[in-house]
């Protein structure tokens, strides 16, 4: 099972992290959950040699600061340095409140949103869509307004941070985006007074309400509850755009999108939305491809484990959408939608619209540790049909088209409309 | 579940011989002998002769992963199986065969017809009182060392089949059970090397069998626990035919067209 991209969403929208004094009994748990960690890498890394890391002395560097560790927040500090010293994505410490409190509102399943998606663009927090029926949409909000402060609290000073210290990751957008999310999530119930920059240019300040996210909540092991949505509609008479938050729940998620592709089988072409997806199950990535092909063998990619490997071969599902394909992507989309995209794009199924996406592609999975909290690990590295790798590389996608505020303002999407040009020249 | 791909004629398989001890310099026993005294041991060739279906049920578990479910699995001979996973936060994934066609269907993959050593394979573990039959479903058979597992020495028993990899099969030299097995499981995502741990035996209806089956393949591993299993039970006839689904798969003979 690959469990893609995340934890890390988790951890940005719900990580509480707690500063009291540990007791004996806890830094036990906590030297044992130490000592797993190590263990699991040291056993299960694909490259044996680290790429030159010397794991062993990471190890006994790092042993003696977490004997001191006298904090929760302490300890799992040094736990994410040992994993970050790896420099990959899919390595990540969940603290085990996270689960607590998601569980104790399994019918939410996540922290509630004001209804607004935000992504940073030159630098500024911008509005890029608002949900229907949301806080967001009561309060008039635009897209193209930008986010300047939540409870007071101005977003520009983190954003400044994240550019600076991601200057060279292909996360940058990733992390950026999520620095304000988070701040806009919360309890559901709660009131933040957002503060806009609304297309005249003025400052407009919003009683915002976060309410659950759309969507029945999924469970997939050590993953807390999440919400999970499918969207789908006609963009124009023969051109059907489906869009969908994660690769999980696949009961649920695979029928509602075979069905749409089946209700447009007269189109010319669909569009396949993966701005700000952060991906899920690998398998679906194959699972949805499979709508699309028709010849047995195709591969996405493969997955390159110590033991050896698994290709992500496509099981060929009828009937086949022969339709154009355009798939859209930014850099918040992520693992899955990586593994998709670039894996359509190498096999000639589908063109990918967009900026370049999260380069955070490795099948990995989360175990529990022995101090409660969940560690996700990855398990292999992944090599696109193409022979490209997408860790730290990203899809780059065949047509780059930006966002940009004034044509959000204008309500335009030059994304989705150069994807739909493009299915215009295909007919 | 295609590590699962291997386990359902091991559940049936109730292995249990009488083999004697043998002294590292003494000759190793014949394959031959290890797998027929197995039947006898495990309940004997009339007991399995009287099994004319199965129906099993127990629970799926990815160790350490918190991905957990339920597994129902039905048989009948000659070789009809139909196997129903059901797994939270995945969904029902389904596996059969009628004898000839053979399949596999889940809502993240959509449905599937087997083929070559894959297919192969499936039917030999959906083959019912499969023990009885090894000289049909396996052109060779030969005894190739001893090896301790778990402190116990065992037998090493090389199996190979008309279609596909030899399989190596590990019997407890006293209690004569089979508590390991390794294989190569064909897949369309390549062969996946597996190793497959027996163990809890116990007594159903006359036959001895193994109530644990613990699979691991890539670093993963997956526990399968039988709750309870059923002989010459009530199985609807209309219970292995193929899915609509994966018939749609099947190519349209000049009768079908």
């Amino acid at each position: 099972m690959l469990l893609l991209r995340l934890a890390a969403v988790v951890i940005a929208l719900g990580m509480n992290v707690h500063g009291q004094a540990l007791s004996d009994g806890q830094k036990k748990l906590n030297m044992e959950s130490f000592e797993f960690i190590w263990t699991t890498v040291r056993d299960q890394y694909w490259d044996p040699t680290f790429e030159g890391l010397n794991w062993t002395a990471v190890h006994d560097e790092l042993r003696p600061r977490m004997e001191r560790a006298s904090t929760m927040a302490e300890a799992r500090h040094v736990m994410r340095q040992m994993i970050d010293r790896l420099g990959k994505s899919h390595f990540a410490i969940i603290p085990a409140d996270v689960y607590g409190d998601l569980d104790e509102r399994e019918e939410s399943g996540g922290p509630a949103t004001t209804g607004i998606d935000v992504r940073v663009l030159d630098g500024k927090a911008i509005v890029t869509s608002v949900e229907e029926g949301s806080s967001g949409t009561a309060q008039g909000v635009h897209t193209g307004w930008g986010v300047l402060s939540v409870d007071g609290v101005p977003v520009a000073p983190s954003l400044q941070r994240i550019a600076e210290v991601d200057r060279e990751s292909t996360m940058l957008e990733l992390h950026l985006a999520r620095s304000v999310q988070a701040k806009l999530s919360g309890e559901a119930g709660s009131r933040p007074q957002v503060e806009f920059l609304d297309g005249a240019g003025r400052h407009v300040t919003k009683q915002m309400e976060r309410n659950e996210p759309p969507g029945p909540t999924a469970r997939f092991g050590y993953l807390p509850p999440m919400h999970v949505w499918f969207q789908a509609r006609r963009v124009e008479s023969k051109i059907g755009y489906l869009t969908f938050n994660l690769f999980l729940d696949p009961q649920r998620l695979m029928p509602a999108f075979g069905d749409a592709l089946q209700s447009c089988a007269d189109c010319a072409g669909v569009i396949i939305d993966l701005r700000g997806n952060p991906g899920g199950l690998g398998i679906l990535a194959t699972g949805m491809a499979g709508w699309f092909l028709d010849k047995p063998d195709q591969r996405l990619g493969t997955m390159h484990m110590r033991q050896g490997t698994i290709k992500f071969t496509v099981n060929p599902r009828l009937p086949t959408f022969r339709g154009a394909v355009a798939i859209l992507v930014d850099g918040c989309s992520a693992s899955t939608s990586e593994i998709f995209a670039e894996g359509m794009k190498d096999l000639g199924r589908g063109r990918v619209f967009g900026t370049r996406t999260a380069g955070a592609a490795l099948p990995s999975a989360i175990d529990k540790l022995p101090n409660g909290d969940g560690f996700q690990h990855a398990l292999a590295d992944y090599i696109s049909e193409g022979g490209q790798p997408l860790e730290g590389t990203g899809v780059i996608p065949n047509v780059e088209v930006k966002l940009t505020r004034e044509a959000l303002l204008a309500g335009r999407d030059p994304v989705l409309e150069a994807a739909i040009e493009w299915v215009h020249t295909r007919k | 579940m295609r590590l699962r791909r291997q386990l359902l004629p091991l559940v049936l398989a109730t292995l249990a011989c009488s083999a004697g001890w043998a002294a590292p310099d003494e000759p190793l026993p014949k394959a031959e002998d290890i797998l027929d005294k197995f039947v006898d041991a495990t309940g004997g060739k009339a007991a399995y002769e009287s099994v004319r279906n199965e129906r099993w049920t127990g629970t799926f578990e990815f160790v350490g992963k918190g991905i957990k479910g339920t597994v129902t699995s039905f048989r009948a001979e000659p070789n009809k199986s139909l196997t129903i996973v059901e797994l939270e936060g995945v969904g029902t994934i389904k596996q059969g065969t009628d004898g000839q066609t053979v399949w596999e269907s889940s809502s993240m993959q959509g449905p599937r017809i087997k083929q070559g050593e894959e297919r192969a394979a499936a039917l030999r573990e959906a083959t019912l009182r499969a023990p009885l039959y090894w000289r049909k479903l396996y052109k060779h058979v030969e005894t190739v060392g001893q090896e301790t597992i778990d402190e116990q020495p065992c037998y090493k028993v090389v199996l190979t089949p008309e279609e596909g990899k030899p399989e190596t099969q590990y019997y407890d030299k006293k209690s004569g059970l089979m508590v390991k097995m390794t294989m190569s499981v064909a897949t369309p995502n390549g062969e996946i090397p597996s190793e497959l741990t027996l163990s809890d035996y116990k007594e159903e209806q006359g036959l001895l069998q193994p109530h644990k089956l613990h699979q691991s393949a890539f670093g993963m591993e997956i526990l399968i626990t039988m709750d309870h299993a059923d002989h010459n039970v009530d199985i609807p006839t209309d219970k292995f035919d193929v899915p609509a689904d994966v018939k749609a798969l099947q190519p349209k003979t000049p009768e079908s067209k």
